[in-house]
C-alpha cells in the first residue's frame, strides 16, 4: 500500500492539469497570415496530421507526467519494498526484553548481550529522519535518536521484571498510532514461552529470535515459611523447585547469618527444612542453589518473624472461637493469659465479633468509640457473599454480616473486604471482625483455613502486625493501613498507609509503623522465568498475526526493510528527469522535423 | 551611365538585387539598364535565329571567338576586328504572364518584392532582349480568365506599348492558365516561342495539358515558376491562420512545427513541376524573387534543351 509522508502535497496534483489547461488555451484563435501556398501546406498537413495529433498527445503525456511525478516527489510516497538498502522515514519501537531470563548464558555469552548487540544493529540502519522509541522490561517507553538509545542500549542491565511480550507489542502498537510515518516494531527476545501473550501489532512486526536452544534450567521457584510468628524454637522452611531440567540440584536454606541446611531436589518438587529459630524479631531467610547457566533464580529470600506466642483470653460462650483457641493452646501457638481478647472487646488487644443479639450493638459501639476505636458496626446484612481473597482469609461465603463502618477521615486498616466492603478492619491493636465466627454467619469456622487464620489474627493481626507479603520486581503492593515507612537494607521509601508501594528488585522489604517493623514483603522474581523453554516460532505467528522471526543476527539487516517502505521519491524525480529529457528531445526533434 | 541616367558598364543592374533595382527607376529605365548590363556580359548573341546576318565591325577583344575575326582586314590592316552579327528577326514569341491576386503578394515587402512586380520586370527585360533581336514579342495577361491579348510585334516602339500593358496591369481574382494558353494558339501561327510565367499555385493538370498542347504544335515552351522566398521556407508566429489570397481557404498550424514538411512539400512539388515539364520538352526554371534578373534572362535565354 503506498503512503505518503506528506500527504497534503498531493493537493498540488491539480497542477498536472496545468498542461492540459495551457493546451485548451492555446487552442484560441491565431492571427491570420494571407500565404497563397496555402495548397503547399494542405498537402503538408494531410500527410503528416495524423502523426503530429500523436505527437502533441504524447508531448501533452509527458507534461503531465512531469508534473504528477515532481508532485508525487513532494509528497514523500513510500511502497512496501524489500532488499532496498534505504528506507523511508520511519517510525520504529524496538523492544529489548532484559526479563530475568535473558540473564541465561547461551553458547557462553549472556543472552542480552546478544539482544544488545542485535538491538545496536536495529539502530545502526535508523536514520536521522526516523522516530525511534526503545521498551524494555520496565515497559516505560523512551523516545529518543540513534545516538541517544544505542548509550542506553549499551548500559541495559538484566532486569528483575518480568516482560509480557505480548503486553509490550500492544505498548508499541500504541506508540506508533499517533504516528504519521509508516512505523515498524522490532521485538529482540529469547522468546520464552511462559512470556508469550495475544497481541495485534497495529505494524509490521519482526522478531529476532536466537537460533541457539536456552539451556535447561532448575530455579527456585517459591519459599514457604509456614505459620508465624515462629517460637524461638524454629519452623519449617518448604522450598519449592521449578524449571525444565530433570536433574538433582542441592538447596541450601539459611536463616540471616546462621549456617544453612542443604537438602536435594528436582523440578517440580518441594524440599523441606527445619530450621532453628534465635531472638524475637524479624529475620532474613534465604533458599540457594549452586550456580548454574541461570543465575537469577538461583536465590530466593523471604521473611521471617520470630516473637513469643500471644497471650490470650478467650470468650468460651462462642464456641468455634474457643475450640479454635484450646487446639491453638494445646499446639503451643497460644497461651493463656490477659494480652489478646478473643471474641469480645477487651482492656487491651482485642478480637472482636459482632453480639449474637442485636440488642447489645449500641453499646459495643459505644465502648469502641470510648476506646477512640474508629471503626463501628452498621446495618445487618443477610445475604449470600464471599470474601475477596486476600493475604489475611481465602476466599469464603458469607451469609450474615455487619457493616464496617469508618468514623475516621478515610478507610485505613481494611484488612479483608466482601464484595469490595470492609469485612476485617483494624485501628490500633482491637480488630473487627463484621460476621460472627460461628457457621450460621460465615463457613470460616469450618474451613479448612479457620486455625491458620485464627493463628494469623491472635499472633499478628491483633498485636498490630502485617501479614506477610509477597511480591516481583516492579509489581505494585497495596501497603498496611498503619505502615509509615518501608525499609530495604540501607534504602528506605516514605510511604502512606493504604497507598501502592513498587519494589524495584529482589529483596524484602520490612514495612514500619512508626518505629515499629509490623510487617515484611518478599520481592522475588516471577517463578515462570525459570522455565527458559523457548516458543517456537509457529506459536508465536498464531499469537501475532503477520509476525516474521528472524534469527537475532539477522534482525539488523531485516529491520526497515522487513515490509519496509522504499522511498519512492528518488526514483519519481529520476522519472521526472527522464520525462522532462524526453519531452525536450522529442519536442526539438518534432520541430525540426515534423 | 547611359544617356537615361541608369548605371550601366561597370554597375550591372542585371546583377544587382532585384528591389534595390526596382528603386532605381520606372519599369523603361531600369528594364533597359538591365538588359544593357545583362547584354555586356555576353560574348555573342543571347540567342540564335533561324539565320544571321553582319551587323558591324569591331575591335578585338580578349576572349572573343576567332572564328569571328575578320582576317582580310588583318591582313589589309594588321588589325584585329571581329565581325558582329544579329539574329534575322524571325521569331515570335508570347509571354503568358499570371497576374492572379496570389502574385500580388510578398513575404516581406520591406526586403523582396512582390511577385507581379518582379514579374513585371522580368518579362520587360525579356521582351526587350527579344526585339533587340527582333523577335516579334506579344503578352497575354490573366487571372481567372484572360485580361488583356498584345499580339507580337518586333518594333522597339512594341515594347513600350508592352511597357504600357504590364503597367496597367493589376492583380486580379483566381488563376486560370488554360484559356490563356490556348490564345496563344491564335497569336502563334507558326512555331515560336511561348513563355509562361506563374507562381503555378493553379491547377497542374490543366496546365500541363494547355502546355503539352502548345509544345506539340510545334513551339518552344519555357515556364518559369515565379516563387517568394517565404513561400519555399515557411515562417510566420508561433501559431496561424494561413489564408489563401484566393480562395479564402484556410489552415491553421505552428509553422515551427511544420516547416521542414513543408520545405519537403515544395521540394516534391518542384521536382514534380521540373520533371513534368522535361518529360514533354518544356523548359522549367524556378525563380525565386530574390534572384538577379540577369541571372534568370541568362537561363531562360540559354539554348533550350532537347525534349525528354
Amino acid at each position: 500500500m503506498i503512503g505518503f509522508l506528506h500527504p497534503w502535497v498531493l493537493a498540488g496534483l491539480a497542477a498536472a492539469a496545468v498542461p492540459i489547461l495551457l493546451h485548451l488555451l492555446a487552442r484560441r484563435e491565431p492571427p491570420t497570415v494571407v500565404f497563397p501556398a496555402v495548397r503547399y501546406l494542405v498537402t503538408t498537413t494531410r500527410e503528416h496530421q495524423r502523426r503530429l495529433k500523436l505527437q502533441n498527445w504524447l508531448l501533452l503525456l509527458l507534461r503531465t507526467l512531469l508534473v504528477a511525478a515532481l508532485v508525487l516527489a513532494a509528497a514523500g510516497p513510500t511502497v512496501p519494498v524489500s532488499g532496498v538498502p534505504g528506507h523511508a522515514p520511519s517510525a520504529l519501537v524496538l523492544i529489548v526484553d532484559n526479563s530475568p531470563s535473558s540473564g541465561a548464558v547461551v553458547g557462553g555469552t549472556p543472552q542480552l548481550r546478544q539482544l544488545i548487540a542485535a538491538g545496536r544493529q536495529v539502530m545502526a540502519r535508523s536514520t536521522p529522519e526516523d522516530a525511534l522509541w526503545l521498551v524494555t522490561a520496565d515497559g516505560i517507553p523512551r523516545r529518543g535518536d540513534r545516538a541517544t538509545l544505542t548509550e542506553l542500549l549499551n548500559s541495559l542491565k538484566v532486569s528483575p521484571r518480568r516482560l509480557e511480550l505480548g503486553a509490550a507489542i500492544t505498548l508499541a502498537s500504541d506508540l506508533l498510532a499517533s504516528e504519521p510515518r509508516p512505523g515498524e516494531i522490532v521485538l529482540l527476545t529469547d522468546l520464552q514461552a511462559s512470556a508469550l501473550s495475544p497481541a495485534a501489532p497495529s505494524a509490521p512486526l519482526l522478531v529476532g529470535r536466537p537460533a541457539v536452544a536456552p539451556p535447561l534450567n532448575v530455579g527456585l521457584g517459591a519459599i514457604e515459611t509456614g505459620t508465624q510468628p515462629w517460637s524461638s524454637d524454629g519452623g519449617r522452611v518448604s522450598v519449592t523447585l521449578v524449571g525444565d531440567s530433570g536433574r538433582q540440584v542441592p538447596v541450601t536454606a539459611r536463616l540471616a547469618d546462621r549456617p544453612g541446611r542443604q537438602a536435594l531436589g528436582q523440578a517440580g518438587a518441594s524440599v523441606s527444612f527445619s530450621v532453628p529459630g534465635r531472638t524475637s524479631g524479624w529475620w532474613p531467610l534465604t533458599a540457594e542453589l549452586d550456580p548454574d547457566e541461570f543465575r537469577l533464580d538461583d536465590r530466593r529470600v523471604t521473611a521471617v518473624r520470630i516473637a513469643p506466642v500471644a497471650r490470650v483470653a478467650w470468650d468460651t460462650t462462642s464456641r468455634f472461637v474457643a475450640a479454635a483457641a484450646e487446639v491453638l493452646a494445646a499446639n503451643r501457638r497460644i497461651a493463656r493469659g490477659q494480652e489478646v481478647t478473643a471474641g469480645g472487646l477487651g482492656p487491651g488487644s482485642s478480637v472482636v465479633q459482632p453480639p449474637a443479639d442485636p440488642a447489645e450493638l449500641g453499646a459495643l459501639n459505644r465502648a469502641l468509640a470510648a476506646r477512640g476505636i474508629n471503626w463501628s458496626y452498621g446495618t445487618l446484612t443477610t445475604e449470600l457473599a464471599f470474601t475477596d481473597s486476600g493475604a489475611v482469609v481465602g476466599r469464603q461465603s458469607v451469609i450474615r454480616r455487619y457493616t464496617l463502618q469508618s468514623t475516621g477521615s478515610g478507610r485505613t486498616g481494611v484488612l479483608a473486604t466482601v464484595n469490595g466492603a470492609p469485612w476485617i478492619a483494624r485501628d490500633g491493636r482491637v480488630v473487627l471482625l463484621g460476621s460472627r465466627l460461628d457457621p450460621a454467619w460465615t463457613d470460616l469456622p469450618v474451613s479448612a483455613g479457620f486455625m491458620p487464620f485464627m493463628d494469623v489474627l491472635l499472633n499478628r493481626l491483633a498485636r498490630g502486625e502485617a501479614a506477610l507479603e509477597h511480591g516481583a520486581p516492579g509489581d505494585p503492593v497495596i501497603l498496611p493501613g498503619l505502615v509509615t515507612e518501608v525499609r530495604q537494607g540501607q534504602r528506605d521509601w516514605r510511604v502512606e498507609g493504604g497507598g501502592q508501594f513498587q519494589p524495584p528488585d529482589q529483596g524484602v522489604y520490612y514495612l514500619l509503623a512508626g518505629r515499629d517493623t509490623v510487617g515484611a514483603v518478599s520481592v522475588n522474581p516471577d517463578s515462570r522465568e525459570s522455565r527458559l523453554a523457548r516458543a517456537t516460532d509457529g506459536q508465536a505467528r498464531r499469537l501475532w498475526q503477520g509476525a516474521r522471526l528472524v534469527p537475532l543476527e539477522e534482525a539488523g539487516d531485516a529491520a526497515f526493510s522487513y515490509a519496509s517502505r522504499g522511498d519512492l521519491r528518488g526514483p519519481l524525480l529520476w522519472v521526472a528527469l527522464l520525462v522532462g529529457m524526453m519531452e525536450v528531445g522529442l519536442a526539438s526533434a518534432w520541430r525540426r522535423r515534423p | 551611365m547611359n544617356s537615361t541616367g541608369v548605371p550601366t558598364g561597370r554597375a550591372r543592374l542585371d546583377l544587382l538585387d532585384p528591389l534595390e533595382v526596382s528603386k532605381l527607376g520606372g519599369l523603361e529605365l531600369i528594364t533597359e539598364g538591365v538588359v544593357e548590363g545583362f547584354l555586356s556580359g555576353l560574348h555573342r548573341s543571347p540567342r540564335r535565329g533561324f539565320s544571321v546576318e553582319f551587323a558591324e565591325h569591331r575591335m578585338y577583344q580578349p576572349g572573343d571567338e576567332l572564328r569571328y575575326v575578320d582576317w582580310k582586314i588583318l591582313g589589309r590592316n594588321d588589325r584585329l576586328y571581329v565581325k558582329q552579327y544579329e539574329e534575322e528577326t524571325n521569331l515570335r514569341a508570347m509571354v503568358v504572364f499570371d497576374i492572379s491576386r496570389s502574385m500580388a503578394w510578398t513575404g516581406s515587402p520591406s526586403t523582396v518584392l512582390p511577385k507581379l512586380e518582379y514579374a513585371r520586370r522580368l518579362i520587360a527585360a525579356l521582351a526587350l532582349v527579344l526585339i533587340r533581336q527582333r523577335d516579334a514579342t506579344g503578352l497575354i495577361t490573366f487571372d481567372d480568365d484572360v485580361r488583356s491579348v498584345t499580339p507580337p510585334r518586333a518594333r522597339l516602339s512594341h515594347w513600350r506599348q508592352l511597357l504600357a500593358t504590364l503597367s496597367r496591369s493589376e492583380a486580379g481574382q483566381g488563376t486560370a492558365a488554360s484559356p490563356a494558353l490556348q490564345r496563344v494558339v491564335g497569336q502563334l501561327r507558326r512555331r515560336g516561342l511561348v513563355v509562361f510565367i506563374s507562381d503555378l499555385l493553379l491547377d497542374r493538370t490543366l496546365a500541363l495539358k494547355a502546355l503539352r498542347f502548345l509544345r506539340h504544335r510545334g513551339h518552344q515552351v519555357l515556364v518559369l515558376h515565379i516563387m517568394d522566398p517565404a513561400e519555399v521556407s515557411l515562417a510566420g508566429p508561433n501559431e496561424a491562420r494561413f489564408e489563401d489570397p484566393e480562395s479564402r481557404s484556410a489552415v491553421v498550424l505552428r509553422p515551427r512545427d511544420w516547416a521542414g514538411a513543408y520545405r519537403e512539400t515544395v521540394r516534391v512539388v518542384v521536382s514534380e513541376w521540373r520533371l513534368s515539364c522535361r518529360r514533354h520538352g518544356i523548359s522549367y526554371h524556378r525563380v525565386t524573387t530574390d534572384t538577379p534578373f540577369g541571372i534568370v534572362l541568362r537561363e531562360a535565354l540559354a539554348p533550350p534543351s532537347r525534349p525528354a
